[in-house]
């Protein structure tokens, strides 16, 4: 017979004990009467400065613990004021002049006056990081003018008139809190990659870049709480979970209420499942398989055409089990001067094969490498769709998963780029210009730019528009470059999938904005109504 | 014994600068621009420059050698060029994290393994002794991603008994730091709900974490005490009547414990470098997860600082081990 002893029998109970105790919680998070909304996405946060990087989790909690003097929201995007309570620009859309709201505050309480617009956007010129470029080409710290605590004017060096398409992405910093703890001539570099001086509606509680960051909400919110002050959340965690299987199930078990990055069967299953919304919103972010221009078979344009005319794009509807829309130009839907450019390539086999035949190699013959980030499921059966699509034209693909990092490399030089690459671009603006750019010779070295088009027609046709200040005009020569770019084929053009998030049916107040990066959510107008 | 002491100080050292020279060149030679990375996708070449020459990349690469061996040696690791922050700030957040998971699975790989390993020995080529062997088999080949990842969704997910991922709760707030151990801090600040807390979600990763180890500790374990208990000395026991299992957990095992005591301190090491896995799994803020994502974003200086903490914290206990060897195995000390 087996004998239990009492000290085996205390030390069975204590563990169970243990377990149990620290069991899963079921709903939400609570401080007193108020709820906590769990966030879970698979990207860490590693820098809060929001003039040093940004990408979709990073600006998530930027937007979440800074203002900007304006904002994008709602679908189709919208910039509305924020910290400006409006502002003008002159015919030549060369100096641009804000007003500020009135009652603003930062965090530790400082007024946000003109001096902090004014050192905000000094700062992210000079660190010369993250949301520099967006500026840098026209605009030096010295024309930024602090005219009165509540007027601030950006006096720029050539017409530009899709300045304020980047305003809202340019964040308002405390300059006191950050001159206080700066460090050498860092402009409070490394103390701002970890702590808060902004004035948006959430600070930071704790900040673990690799694991959870907390946010408590601001009481008295300078702005106010769209979902009205009673019902506003306690804060947010943001939990970084890699793996998108136990992201689900924390879904599923209650411990979080919203995820993302989830794969297609995810969405569909919590979708039909009770107790879940899924957002099934069309995206901004298009996926193209980047032909090297310069070298090889894809140097030959009708051999462009044909893979582009041989490509089956059913299978990119499919892969993504029905949530994507075919792209019908090289611009997405919702950037302003998309137009849908006729005649844009579908599957044509004798269409295909004739531009084959207008090249060397009329029978195919020929081996292609298509290059996809490792580990990304979707390009990978996008390569397997394509190496199918293929074969009746008898052209052989390769199909390599490479880092991220090496194949950035590879793609910045013409010679070293792949035959063929996928790439998902989103743009971060309204300004038609950021989708363009990718098709002008400035984007070679860039992870976009990959094709290595130049053409001197196209590139002068996108400087042309880009500083056109008036926006008819403007929006019109995007038209033509649409279907100049379509013509050139630099790019087999893919998909739009959609942007889904899998949340609890209690989360409510999500406004779906494009303009937002993949996976952010606007987490200020989110809150929970459930007991 | 005082030169066999400083011939292993010796040596380690040298081990370690030959670590160095190769985790730098490994880091160099990989096809990747660091500074483009961190720039960001949409940096321009002068954005892309301010960032190389901030970290000193525009450098020639042996004028950078030189001046991360340099640093090195006055304990500083260099900064991450993706957090900005020095690398030993970040390493001594990350690393407690990683060591309390490793201890708590090496505790696991003992006590577990050793005696498995003995009732192994004692029942040998019985349907017991086949059992355990099908056990550690699998303890070694199986992936500890996958097995990851399956007890995660059983046990957290379908049974929803444990956590699925994280060291807390996501409300609970870290215990005071003080080791940044939860697990002891809970216990210094007599936090029991914490410690709870913990302790629950050190569950499944220390599992997926020691069963390769405690695989190992039990084959190696089974191997000595079988060549033990046929030894002159056991039969000499036996025959003066000693109780067996006396025979077997004191006599047999203390001599069998010798092999055992080399494989615990390699797979010391081995389990550091075995969390970068398991600590992705399980989405553990240690420095295995802190190496995967650094490497996933080019940053090399924090990649280059976990390889050689693992590979110091290797040969420390290699050191050790041998020199418990020295000191355990008289043999060998008359040997030197």
């Amino acid at each position: 017979m087996t004998r239990i002893s009492r000290r085996g029998l205390l030390a069975g109970t204590a563990a169970a004990g243990l377990v149990s105790a620290a069991g899963p919680s079921f709903s939400f998070e609570r401080v007193g009467d108020r709820k906590i909304l769990v966030f879970s996405g698979g990207q860490p946060v590693p820098v809060l400065d929001p003039h040093v990087r940004y990408d979709w989790s990073t600006r998530m909690i930027q937007q979440s613990v800074f203002d900007g003097l304006a904002k994008y929201v709602n679908n189709p995007p919208q910039i509305v004021p924020w910290l400006a309570e409006s502002w003008e620009t002159s015919a030549d859309a060369k100096t641009w002049t804000f007003k500020l709201v009135g009652n603003a505050k930062f965090h530790n309480g400082d007024p946000v006056d003109a001096e902090a617009v004014r050192f905000s956007f000094e700062r992210g010129l000079r660190l010369n990081k993250g949301v520099a470029w967006m500026l840098s080409a026209y605009l030096d710290p010295t024309g930024i003018v602090a005219v009165d605590p509540r007027t601030v004017r950006f006096n720029l060096k050539a017409a530009f008139p899709a300045f304020i398409t980047y305003i809202p992405l340019w964040f308002i910093v405390n300059p006191r809190q950050v001159m206080a703890n700066q460090v050498g001539s860092d402009m409070g570099e490394a103390w701002l990659t970890t702590n808060d001086a902004g004035s948006g509606p959430f600070k930071i509680r704790r900040f673990e870049p690799q694991s959870v960051i907390q946010l408590d909400a601001v009481e008295d919110y300078w702005k106010g709480w769209p979902m009205g002050a009673q019902n506003r959340l306690a804060g947010v965690v943001y939990r970084i979970v890699r793996e998108p299987a136990p992201r689900r199930a924390a879904l599923q078990r209650g411990e979080v209420d919203v995820i993302t990055e989830q794969t297609p069967d995810d969405y569909d299953q919590l979708a039909a499942a009770r107790g879940f919304v899924v957002p099934n919103e069309v995206g901004v972010t298009t996926f193209a398989v980047t032909m090297n221009t310069t070298k090889g078979p894809t140097a030959d344009i009708n051999v462009r055409k044909a893979i582009a005319h041989a490509m089956d794009y059913d299978a990119l509807i499919q892969i993504h089990n029905g949530a994507a829309k075919l792209m019908t130009s090289p611009f997405p839907d919702a950037i302003p001067g998309y137009v849908a450019v006729p005649g844009m390539p579908r599957k044509d086999l004798a269409k295909a094969r004739e531009f084959l035949s207008r090249t060397q190699w009329a029978n195919g013959g020929f081996e292609l490498e298509y290059v996809h980030v490792q580990g990304l499921e979707d390009p990978r059966r996008i390569g397997l769709a394509l190496l199918n699509s293929l074969q009746p034209l008898n052209i052989r693909l390769n199909i390599v998963a490479q880092p991220w990092p090496t194949m950035v490399q590879r793609g910045a030089r013409p010679d070293t780029a792949p035959d063929m690459v996928s790439v998902y671009v989103t743009p971060v603006s309204m300004d038609p210009d950021v989708i363009a750019g990718k098709y002008h010779p400035r984007s070679h070295g860039q992870f976009w730019g990959m094709h290595h088009l130049t053409n001197a027609e196209l590139a002068s046709a996108i400087e042309a528009a880009r500083s056109e200040p008036d926006q008819a005009r403007r929006l019109a020569m995007y038209g033509d470059i649409q279907r100049k770019v379509v013509d050139l084929q630099p790019e087999i053009f893919g998909m739009l999938a959609n942007r889904r998030w899998g949340m609890r049916d209690y989360v409510k107040g999500f406004v779906y904005c494009p303009l937002r990066l993949t996976g952010e959510m606007d987490l200020y107008s989110l809150w929970i109504d459930a007991r | 014994m005082i030169v066999y002491v400083v011939q292993r100080v010796l040596l380690t050292g040298l081990m370690l600068f030959g670590l160095i020279c190769i985790t730098f060149t490994v880091s160099n030679v990989a096809p990747s621009d660091p500074a483009a990375l961190a720039a960001g996708p949409d940096a321009t070449r002068d954005m892309v420059e301010t960032v190389r020459r901030e970290y000193g990349l525009d450098k020639p690469i042996w004028e950078q050698f030189v001046r991360y061996v340099s640093d090195l040696a006055r304990g500083d690791f260099g900064r991450s060029i993706v957090s900005t922050r020095a690398v030993g700030t970040e390493l001594a957040q990350y690393f407690p994290a990683t060591f309390e998971l490793v201890a708590l699975a090496m505790g696991l790989g003992v006590l577990v393994g050793v005696p498995l390993g003995m009732l192994s020995a004692v029942y040998k080529n019985r349907p017991f002794d086949h059992l355990v062997r099908v056990f550690a088999v699998s303890g070694v080949a199986l992936p500890a991603f996958w097995f990851g990842l399956v007890l995660q969704l059983t046990f957290a997910a379908q049974l929803e008994l444990l956590p699925t991922s994280g060291r807390l709760d996501i409300a609970s707030p870290p215990p005071p730091p003080v080791t940044r151990m939860f697990l002891v801090d809970s216990l210094l600040a007599g936090d029991w709900q914490t410690f709870a807390d913990a302790f629950a979600h050190a569950i499944l990763p220390a599992i997926v974490l020691s069963f390769p180890c405690l695989a190992s500790i039990l084959r190696v374990n089974r191997a000595e005490m079988v060549e033990v208990l046929s030894a002159d000395y056991i039969v000499a026991a036996r025959a003066h009547g000693v109780s067996p299992w006396r025979i077997v957990a004191v006599h047999a095992l203390r001599n069998a414990m010798l092999p055992t005591l080399a494989m615990i301190g390699l797979r010391y090491g081995w389990m550091l470098g075995s969390t970068v896995l398991v600590e992705t799994v399980f989405d553990w803020p240690g420095i295995g997860l802190y190496a995967v994502s650094s490497a996933i974003a080019g940053d090399f200086k924090p990649v280059m600082g976990v390889t050689l903490l693992i590979g110091l914290n290797f040969m420390i206990a290699n050191l050790v081990v041998d020199l418990l060897y020295g000191w355990l195995d008289p043999r060998l000390r008359a040997a030197q």
